[in-house]
């Protein structure tokens, strides 16, 4: 049975239609009548609680399941690699679940999880650093103990450790066997610098210097109640569950807080950038660092790269790169901004060597469009019902209603953000958007790169409609692939 | 630390849950032959997630149209005659020019273009650069009738419609056996769902066939062709499935992707769009009282098709020797073993599907074996893949360190003649089964999940599997996996795809690199021959010889040859410092 939802008041389509037979088939879906459904965002205040030692915990039960799913969500992550050990958190990270604890082996928990039938898992990324668990109710006790001792005691285990090693450095083997990886790495040291964490990649020597002592000198960092945030949905009862987590924490040390992560210092150099792949398809990114997450621009950002290639096939570069000319499969644009500094604006798409330039060229027409035209008030009420209309789907899951509460709260989200999100999107004008666009999306600032066969890219497609010398007066840079394991240039 | 290995933890209970996941499905089937699944849940409310299945995929095509039932996928989003156009009468007129048009291309490419091909005139029938004067005129005609098409073309209208109303995820995709269509619906605007998928099973237009082909041949070359592994895989698959349907690729070979015309299209769809071939899902925030009569009134107006879809009536021939592929690529060494099983819900198919987990995961037999005993994987695999008509069972690993694909093709022998010698511990058995019981109930949470999976079953078998198959599962005995690990591995039924990695630019060799493409295949094999020498006076010898005779080399070609003397250096240099190891 579901718990009901104060906060969430949805009037059931079955009460508002009635049961008698429905009028004729309306010529058009526009001309159909929709009952309202009213929906309020649920408010965080009322999902948190706060433990003797004041660790945070959101709770959302339900009874639907006989399963709990439990994320500890830790401030910290790989920004705080050390500058000659890249990789030392996401490898701590990926050890805690796979390095068995101080008391048990590496391969007794394994086979104790997976024969409780628990999923327990554990990582470090960017900013940000998990450890979850999901499990069944009926068996929660014995899940959650060694859950914790793997939180708390990770034992790191050596046998593991070089077996983790050896798996990154294949996967590093694998660096320029796909084109998508080269074009993200390229992009990412362009735009944000290649000592960015955003950026940095561990090499052969960063990630064979890595000991278990390292491992844990990381853990202290990231892995305690003073970075840590709590969210558990599923089958359980608040009261128990809070007892329980507050028996687990009790003599838990809260070690020193980590800090923000650091900006980026790097300068964009614009222009196209191009790195051999011999492949029949070239693979491209456009775009500059834009704004910040609560940048006040962010709302008409928002609304402006929908329009623009962020709202599927409705938008314009999809229409035009796609549906019109059938140049690519994938075409689109995004916005990514951070909290802590400008994250990037990126128009993408892969198309066939020979036509790499037309499509360029008409994302950079639209680019162009954008910033010179006003969007027609139908284009842009379009864009702000979607987001809108499927703001509900936001708190559609308990698990990811909590998610959105314990990353609001790790990142200082203003309170009332959920609530005046609605507000926000309606406010947007055809003024605003052209405004934004003019500020941000400045061509000649932007870096344009391109992975693929520049024989056949270069000289454009057969028709002459377009070839690389239509952008930056034909300078390219071409950017010699890099060793995969030393990420070295290779000439 | 390390710490002793061995069962230091006792298990008192089992943690097999006591009360079955059931999901409850109401099943109903409209007068034309519709079928419908309805699933009310209000855990996740204000949402519905609806999609309906067209029980065709690749595996009904033939030679000459692979790849329509995707391609048609496709075409289902340019609207109809309401949604997508502002003239529905031109608009129907500008497709039948421009399909006359394209009907006179096929010809002359099929019979003018491909002679000339198979005389080896030209490199690509289909490439628009080896037209002839009259293809140039007719392609130039097509441009044009198209260009003004769009001029009455509402642009992907269809899914304004939905993106303004609230329409999210809207998406398919075509598999061997099915067609899936869907999208989340806000739960007041269940009827926008009712009305836009029976809108366009009722009067679909297939407009901008040509670009939308483009855009297909671009899927291709982004998911085959581009991808370190993805042509291999297409050609093991192919090779793998002998007389069966599904050895052709979803996505289609090209030159057939180029040749289909709308008629086919349209042929295609008067065959297996009719409702009676066709299967609706529903599942979230609604009551199926309220959406029952919606589903009448709009799908009631499909009419049911003459006859039923023609069978498909190739079965896969017995194979009688083992098949072997080795591969040359950008990618991680790697091995594929597959071998022919069983299709979707055989008696057999739920001890394949146990006995892949016993040997996945990291407390499974691949992992203890193969990534930490041996320590010649970093990553292996197996998987059993039952489909409509057929049936395979896949054992996949990536090499690790010095090791090669080989060892490891070796290493999975071993662990599958375990299989078939000794029972596997009752332990073991009852932990992979407590891990498929709580998974059943793990796969229940998204609306969007089950509506998929009930799809799917339904499209390939039934959608009772959902409820049935845990039970199943639940009852495979130790000797059962004995059983069929013993019917299905015979090395004659077996097909082996081992990838090696090309040989790549070295980080150091510039020189290498600066060289014209045929003499850098000249030098690179002249240079591996050399580096097989043992000899270091014959060496010693070799690299004075060439230096002596530089001069007399014509400039072009000095630059190659100074290569080659710098690799035998290094050769010399390896070989002495290790004798004097």
């Amino acid at each position: 049975m579901p718990i009901p939802q104060p906060s969430i008041i949805a009037i059931g389509i079955a009460g508002l239609i009635g049961l008698e037979a429905i009028a004729d088939i309306p010529p058009h879906p526009q001309q159909i009548v929709f009952a309202p459904l009213v929906f309020e965002p649920p408010q965080a205040g009322e999902y948190r609680h706060t433990l003797d030692n004041g660790v945070t915990v959101y709770l959302a039960p339900s009874h639907e399941f006989p399963l709990i799913n439990i994320v500890f969500t830790f401030k910290g992550g790989r920004y705080l690699d050390p500058a000659d050990q890249v990789g030392l958190a996401a490898a701590t990270g990926a050890m805690m679940r796979r390095g068995g604890t101080t008391t048990v082996s590496a391969q007794d928990m394994d086979e104790e999880f997976d024969f409780l039938a628990a999923n327990a898992s554990s990582s470090a990324g960017l900013t940000q650093s998990s450890a979850s668990l999901n499990c069944l109710a009926s068996n929660f006790g014995q899940c959650f103990a060694r859950f914790i001792d793997m939180v708390r005691n990770p034992g790191f285990q050596e046998s593991r450790l070089a077996i983790y090693k050896q798996e990154t450095l294949e996967q590093m083997k694998q660096r320029n066997d796909h084109a998508a990886r080269i074009l993200s790495r390229e992009w990412r040291f362009l735009l944000y610098g290649d000592n960015h964490f955003e950026a940095a990649l561990p090499t052969e020597s960063s990630i064979e210097s890595l000991t278990a002592d390292d491992l844990q000198w990381m853990h202290r960092r990231i892995f305690h109640p003073g970075n840590l945030i709590v969210a558990v949905t599923g089958d359980f009862e608040p009261k128990i569950m809070l007892q329980e987590l507050q028996d687990a924490f009790d003599d838990w040390a809260f070690g020193e807080p980590v800090s923000d992560p650091p900006a980026p210092h790097t300068t964009l150099e614009p222009g196209v950038y191009h790195v051999e792949k011999d492949i029949p398809q070239g693979r491209v990114s456009i775009g500059l660092r834009a704004i910040r997450r609560d940048d006040p621009d962010y709302f008409p950002m928002l609304l402006m790269n929908r329009i623009l290639g962020g709202g599927g096939f409705v938008s314009r570069i999809v229409s035009r790169v796609r549906s019109d000319e059938g140049l690519a499969y994938s075409a689109r644009s995004a916005m990514s901004p951070r909290v802590h500094y400008r994250g990037e604006f990126r128009a993408s798409f892969q198309s066939k060597n020979p036509t790499v330039a037309l499509a360029m060229k008409i994302i950079l027409q639209e680019i162009q469009r954008i910033r010179s035209e006003p969007v027609s008030d139908d284009e842009l009420a379009t864009a702000q019902n979607a987001l809108i209309e499927t703001f509900p789907r936001t708190f559609e899951s308990k698990a990811g209603m909590l998610n959105l509460f314990v990353n609001d709260e790790l990142t200082n989200r203003e309170p009332d953000y959920w609530q005046t999100y609605r507000d926000n999107v309606r406010a947007v004008t055809p003024a605003d958007i052209m405004r934004v666009a003019q500020t941000y999306l400045l061509a000649d600032q932007m870096a344009m790169v391109v992975v693929g066969k520049w024989d056949e890219i270069a000289s454009g497609d057969l028709e002459g409609r377009a070839n690389m010398s239509d952008f930056f007066s034909g300078a390219v840079t071409h950017l010699p692939l890099r060793d995969p394991l030393t990420l070295r240039p290779m000439n | 630390m390390h710490l002793a290995h061995g069962p230091v933890l006792v298990f008192i209970a089992l943690s097999t849950p006591t009360v079955a996941q059931h999901v409850e499905v109401e099943s109903f089937v409209l007068d034309n032959g519709m079928e419908f699944l309805l699933v009310e849940r209000t855990e996740q409310p204000n949402s519905i997630a609806a999609g309906w299945v067209a029980k065709v995929g690749s595996v009904n095509e033939r030679p000459g149209i692979t790849g329509i039932s995707h391609f048609f996928e496709h075409m289902m989003f340019k609207g109809t005659r309401t949604i997508g156009t502002r003239d529905a009468d031109l608009d129907a007129e500008y497709i039948a020019g421009q399909e006359a048009i394209k009907g006179q291309l096929n010809e002359l490419i099929w019979t003018v273009q491909y002679q000339r091909f198979r005389r080896g005139e030209i490199d690509d029938p289909w490439n628009a650069a080896n037209d002839t004067d009259q293809m140039r005129t007719l392609r130039a005609e097509l441009r044009e009738l198209a260009e003004k098409h769009r001029d009455i073309i509402v642009k992907d209208e269809y899914s304004e419609v939905y993106t303004k109303l609230g329409g999210s995820s809207m998406n398919a995709f075509t598999s061997e056996d099915l067609t899936f269509y869907f999208v989340n619906v806000p739960s007041n605007k269940f009827e926008l769902w009712a009305w836009m998928e029976s809108d366009r099973l009722y009067d679909s237009v297939f407009r901008e066939f040509y670009a939308e082909r483009d855009v297909v041949h671009e899927e291709r070359r982004l998911r085959t062709e581009s991808t370190p592994t993805g042509k291999f895989r297409e050609q093991f698959n192919a090779m793998f499935w002998q007389s069966s349907p599904y050895a052709w690729p979803v996505i289609g070979w090209p030159s057939d992707l180029n040749s289909y015309t709308r008629k086919e299209a349209q042929r295609y769809f008067n065959i297996y769009y009719r409702p009676n071939n066709l299967v609706g899902v529903v599942v979230g925030d609604f009551q199926a009282s309220a959406i029952k009569p919606i589903i009448r009134e709009y799908f009631g107006r499909l009419s049911r098709g003459e006859a039923n879809p023609p069978a498909v009536v190739t079965l896969e021939v017995e194979q009688r020797a083992q098949m072997r592929m080795d591969a040359q690529c950008d990618c991680q060494p790697q091995v594929e073993v597959r071998y022919h099983t069983v299709p979707f819900g055989h008696v057999d198919s739920f001890a394949l599907e146990l006995m892949a987990e016993v040997l996945n995961g990291r407390t499974g037999r691949l992992y203890k074996a193969m990534v930490e005993g041996q320590e010649i994987a970093s990553s292996a695999s197996a998987g059993a893949d039952g489909r409509k008509y057929a049936g395979a069972f896949s054992f996949r690993a990536q090499v690790k360190g010095d090791a090669d694909p080989p060892q490891l093709e070796e290493a999975w022998y071993e662990q599958l003649a375990r299989l078939q010698e000794e029972p596997v511990p009752q332990r073991e058995l009852q932990k992979v089964k407590n891990r498929i019981a709580a998974n059943a109930y793990r796969r229940l949470q998204s609306n969007f999940f089950l509506l998929i999976q009930l799809g799917l079953f339904e499209g390939i078998g039934g959608w009772e599997y959902i409820n049935e198959s845990p039970a199943k599962l639940q009852a495979v005995t130790t000797d059962d996996i004995t059983r069929i690990a013993n019917t299905y591995f015979d090395k004659s039924n077996r097909a082996v795809a081992l990838y090696t990695r090309k040989a790549g630019l070295e980080p150091q060799d510039v020189e290498l690199a600066a060289l014209d493409a045929p003499t850098r295949d000249r030098v690179q094999q002249q240079v591996n021959q050399l580096l097989k020498v043992k000899d270091l006076g014959r060496l010693q010898m070799m690299a004075a010889m060439m230096e002596g005779m530089m001069d007399q080399v014509p400039p072009d070609d000095q630059a190659a040859v100074k290569y080659v003397v710098k690799k035998i250096k290094e050769r010399i240099a390896e070989l002495e410092s290790s004798s004097g190891n």
